[in-house]
């Protein structure tokens, strides 16, 4: 098939993209398991960033090289032909990587609207309450579910429903409510949508299971941490509210993360996880400039059209 | 909220609430569209049974009036659909909330006598320490 110009880099950033997330999805779809496992013996919110930034790693390592080396490669060293043809080859990787993020981005956009489409019928049911020692609103909603949550991204809220603001104590529903509100200074409700927007690490096949119910698990951990700060009596209190909102669900299931929660948080009382603002990111996107610099000298951008021109054929 | 209803259910509501205690005719006026009398007593009598209205006899006809207000009535449909949400199986997974219960998930009534049980020894213990 011929192409022109643009058409033709769009083809080959969405092959690239496809083939290096393939090769970094194959290299993170190996370590995911020793991953899990050695989070284990770190503080959990380090353990639930190295497990988002393994997530996360195909799509991001692919997007940097097609922004960051193929764009420029192309730019600067293709002729601007009117047409050229493209090979089946690279038209069909291209496809595939269409396809893996119609996927994604369809799933996000899913996520986003059933969340708001909850969370407005949350607000439909339940009222802004002032609880006593709390500087902002909870949305009590007048239903016995076992509901203690906290929704949104941009506006985030926290939903109660009155069963289960009726049977915590006060001490038990401040625990909780600080738990909540530890999802929201973590924003792990954004990194869930970037999690859904991503394509999954192995495209079409998942394998990104273990990386996310780790992430969950250790972002729970996390959340307990900064709500109980090295308290023993908040951890206490924490427990018991885990056990009582559990006791107001219905069925019998898994119980392991339960069981371990609650008796971490009855071993110690886990500090708070120091705070480290934007020192990671900003070693990532120190990382990434370098690299950038590194690869964006004409030789390096010369092999790369090579690489490209092998791709389009 | 006007999909738990069909149309003609929603507008039959809507001239309810607004207009208060009707007989059927009166309905069939306040519609402002031609429709049989029979369609809106069979669709008021639906209504009733759905327990969305309640009913009484005037002389020969039923005077139907909104079981709840229409605030009243979107709460609660706003709280079925919030505890229908809750009880189903893909629950919270997939969307951007941080939930507590989504955390714990569902457990055997056992293992959290168990748990209450360390929260109570743990609870003495600190009490011991003067702690709690």
């Amino acid at each position: 098939m011929t192409l022109s110009y643009l058409p033709r880099l769009l083809c080959i950033s969405l092959a690239t993209f496809f083939l290096v997330h393939l090769a970094l999805g194959m290299g993170v779809a190996l370590i995911a398991r020793p991953a899990a496992r050695l989070g284990e013996r770190i503080r959990p919110h380090l353990a639930a960033r190295c497990l988002l930034v393994l997530r996360l790693l195909p799509a991001a390592g692919a997007a940097f090289i097609v922004v960051a080396v193929c764009l420029p490669s192309y730019l600067w060293l293709e002729p601007e032909a009117p047409t050229e043809r493209v090979g089946f080859g690279c038209l069909s990787v291209a496809l595939l990587g269409t396809a893996m993020w119609s996927i994604s981005i369809a799933r996000g956009l899913r996520a986003a609207a059933g969340s708001r489409r909850f969370l407005r019928n949350c607000q439909r049911a339940g009222r802004p309450t002032r609880l006593p020692g709390e500087h902002t609103d909870v949305w009590i909603v007048d239903s016995t579910a076992p509901l203690l949550a906290l929704g949104g991204i941009v506006r985030p809220r926290l939903i109660i429903s009155r069963g289960v603001a009726s049977a915590l104590s006060a001490e038990q529903l401040a625990a909780a409510l600080r738990h909540e509100r530890a999802h929201w200074t973590a924003r792990d409700n954004l990194k869930r949508l970037c999690i859904l927007l991503t394509p999954s690490i192995l495209p079409f096949a998942g394998g990104s299971r273990t990386l996310e119910r780790g992430w969950r698990k250790f972002a729970e951990r996390a959340a307990d941490d900064r709500a109980v700060s090295g308290s023993a009596h908040r951890s206490v209190a924490l427990a018991a509210a885990l056990v009582r909102v559990a006791r107001m669900t219905a069925d019998a299931g898994d119980t392991d993360a339960l069981a371990e929660r609650v008796d971490r948080l009855l071993r110690e009382a886990p500090p708070s996880p120091a705070p480290q603002p934007m020192l990671a990111l900003s070693g990532i996107l120190l990382i990434a400039a370098s690299l950038a610099v590194a690869i964006l000298q004409p030789a390096a951008l010369y092999s790369v059209h090579v690489a490209l021109e092998h791709l389009v054929e | 909220m006007q999909d738990a209803l069909g149309h003609l259910e929603f507008r039959v509501m809507e001239v309810l609430w607004a207009h208060g205690e009707s007989n059927v005719h009166d309905v069939v006026q306040r519609l402002g569209r031609p429709l049989a009398y029979t369609t809106v007593m069979t669709t008021l009598d639906r209504l009733f049974k759905k327990d969305l209205l309640v009913r009484r006899k005037s002389e020969r006809a039923f005077l139907y009036a909104p079981r709840r207000t229409r605030q009243e009535w979107e709460r609660k449909r706003a709280g079925d659909f919030v505890a229908g949400f809750l009880a189903s199986p893909q629950a919270s997974g997939d969307l951007l909330i941080s939930s507590l219960v989504d955390a714990v998930g569902q457990y055997d009534t056992a293992l959290l006598d168990e748990l209450e049980k360390k929260i109570r020894t743990k609870r003495r213990e600190l009490g011991r320490r003067g702690k709690i």
